[in-house]
């Protein structure tokens, strides 16, 4: 569960603010589409859901933790409970697709056959099997983000924080990766996809729309 | 494949850290080592000025001057009667024979200048030692003076006196120096180990973002730091002992002084170095990268 109590966010140097009174919740489980121009705010909201940014003022709540009282050293436990998948994939590229995705397991401490086994099931899944020992900096667009995808998806998180998963690939793989963002791929976690493409939003059927315009929120759906 | 990364450990990984940038291990080990040689070459001008002002202060205090005609064994009656004086721990005969060895043995390579002598110059003399309690006082260098045989009286008590005074006031700057060095050969491997994490900031972040702890993210550039530190003071060692093999070497000094006592390698150096540097090592890893980390906000 994601809850927001009069978030805003102000970086030093800059004016306006980047979130102004953000108050939103979202319940364990769903589909949330988060939407709105460039410099809307979106990453920023996304940034302070796994405890990169701290909130100027008010409180961010994740799965019942409020980050502002969150010590800095339990903060990777959170984010082992959490799948963060970004625009630029953000791989390791001199190491293989196998290495990349055991990396979210192997620093929670998940170790030998554990890992082997999870890493296998989630390289299935995306269908990169064939590809486990290969380079990751060597696929294709689609490929890496899938591979970013199941590192994300390895610890079988609660939460699934997706920054334009599909922003840097073609129409086919957008659909493929938007499709592993839904139902089973995920077992139920809560999914937040920022976006600032209407053609994905009609991808997902039931998904809440909430959009952003000059760091103020709107829920659309 | 699979096996091989399931037991990657903080030394394995630090092993491939080191195996992707050689560059870098370079720029790191020689960095190190010219730290760590300064550090090593004070540690051995200390450890050498120690030990040859401790050989001059429990040498002998008080030097007699025998007369030439005086028989070995009246010399060592001489020696057994002072002997039985309570200021008086020990005595010991040095012949005029001796005496030419032994100076002959301090000029070294210029020892031939004696060759040209036709007469031992030097005079038997009995060379004493104090009762660590005792002086050498007025009253004492007369007693002495008077026994029979005696021809002078000479003491460098006065002098070694203030050697020992100024060598306990050196000790402390020389320890505040050793630590000052030391705080510096930290900064110098926090730094590498800064300009090692600059390099991988981009695996850093995404360790962090995928939850690793600070430890995690730690212990690869701690275990470098380490090994970077022993490469370094294994080298720094090296450079060390072929430094003062060509300082010691008699054909190299001028006016035939002798240095070996002063430039001797002492032979724990490169033990105390390796410490030194993993101590080093490990404090300036875990500068270097809690900083950098908490620069980026990573932790």
């Amino acid at each position: 569960m994601i809850r927001l109590e009069g978030v805003t966010k102000k970086y030093l140097g800059r004016p306006d603010a980047a979130l102004k009174d953000i108050n939103l919740l979202v319940p364990p489980g769903e589909f949330v589409y988060l939407t709105g121009p460039s410099g809307a705010g979106k990453t920023t909201l996304l940034r302070l859901l796994f405890g990169a940014e701290l909130p100027t003022s008010g409180r961010v709540l994740v799965g019942g933790t409020d980050l502002g009282r969150l010590p800095p050293r339990k903060l990777p436990l959170l984010r082992r409970r959490l799948g963060v998948v970004f625009q630029d994939f953000r791989l390791l590229p001199q190491q293989s697709v196998f290495e990349n995705v055991a990396l979210s397991l192997h620093v929670a401490g998940v170790r030998d056959a554990a890992l082997v086994r999870r890493v296998l099931e989630v390289l299935a899944q995306v269908k990169l099997l064939e590809q486990s020992d290969v380079p990751a900096g060597t696929l294709s667009g689609g490929e890496q983000q899938r591979v970013a995808l199941a590192r994300a998806l390895a610890p079988s998180p609660g939460l699934i924080l997706a920054d334009e998963p599909t922003g840097n690939l073609d129409p086919d793989n957008a659909l493929m990766i938007m499709r592993m963002l839904v139902g089973d791929y995920v077992g139920g976690a809560t999914v937040l996809v920022a976006t600032h493409d209407p053609t994905l939003l009609s991808l997902v059927k039931g998904a809440k729309v909430i959009h952003l315009s000059s760091g103020r929120l709107e829920e659309r759906s | 494949m699979t096996s091989r990364v399931q037991s990657r450990g903080p030394v394995m990984r630090a092993f491939l850290r080191i195996k992707e940038d050689l560059w870098l291990q370079g720029v790191a080990v020689s960095t190190l080592t010219v730290a760590l040689a300064i550090m090593g070459v004070y540690l051995a001008l200390c450890f050498n000025l120690y030990q040859a002002s401790s050989r001059l202060l429990s040498g002998p205090s008080l030097t007699l001057v025998l007369d030439n005609r005086i028989e070995p064994d009246e010399a060592a009656g001489l020696s057994a009667q002072l002997v039985r004086m309570p200021q008086i721990r020990g005595a010991r005969f040095v012949g005029r024979d001796e005496a030419l060895e032994r100076f002959r043995g301090q000029l070294g390579p210029h020892a031939n200048l004696l060759d040209d002598l036709r007469d031992n110059p030097l005079p038997n003399a009995l060379e004493l030692v104090l009762a660590p309690e005792h002086e050498a006082t007025d009253e004492l260098i007369a007693l002495l003076g008077n026994q029979a045989g005696v021809i002078e009286v000479v003491t460098s008590r006065p002098w070694l006196h203030r050697l020992e005074a100024a060598i306990t006031s050196a000790g402390d700057l020389a320890l505040a120096l050793g630590l000052l060095l030391f705080l510096g050969v930290i900064l110098v491997v926090s730094n590498t180990v800064r300009l090692s994490v600059h390099v991988r900031r981009e695996q850093l972040e995404l360790m962090a973002l995928v939850g690793a702890s600070a430890g995690y993210m730690r212990r690869p550039f701690l275990v470098e730091a380490m090994l970077q530190g022993v490469a370094a003071a294994l080298l720094a060692s090296l450079l060390i002992w072929l430094l003062f093999a060509m300082l010691a070497a008699p054909a190299s000094l001028p006016l035939g002084l002798n240095l070996e006592q002063v430039v001797s390698f002492p032979a724990l150096l490169p033990l105390v170095l390796i410490i030194l540097a993993i101590v080093a090592g490990l404090l300036g890893g875990f500068l270097g990268v809690g900083r950098t980390l908490r620069q980026r906000r990573l932790l």
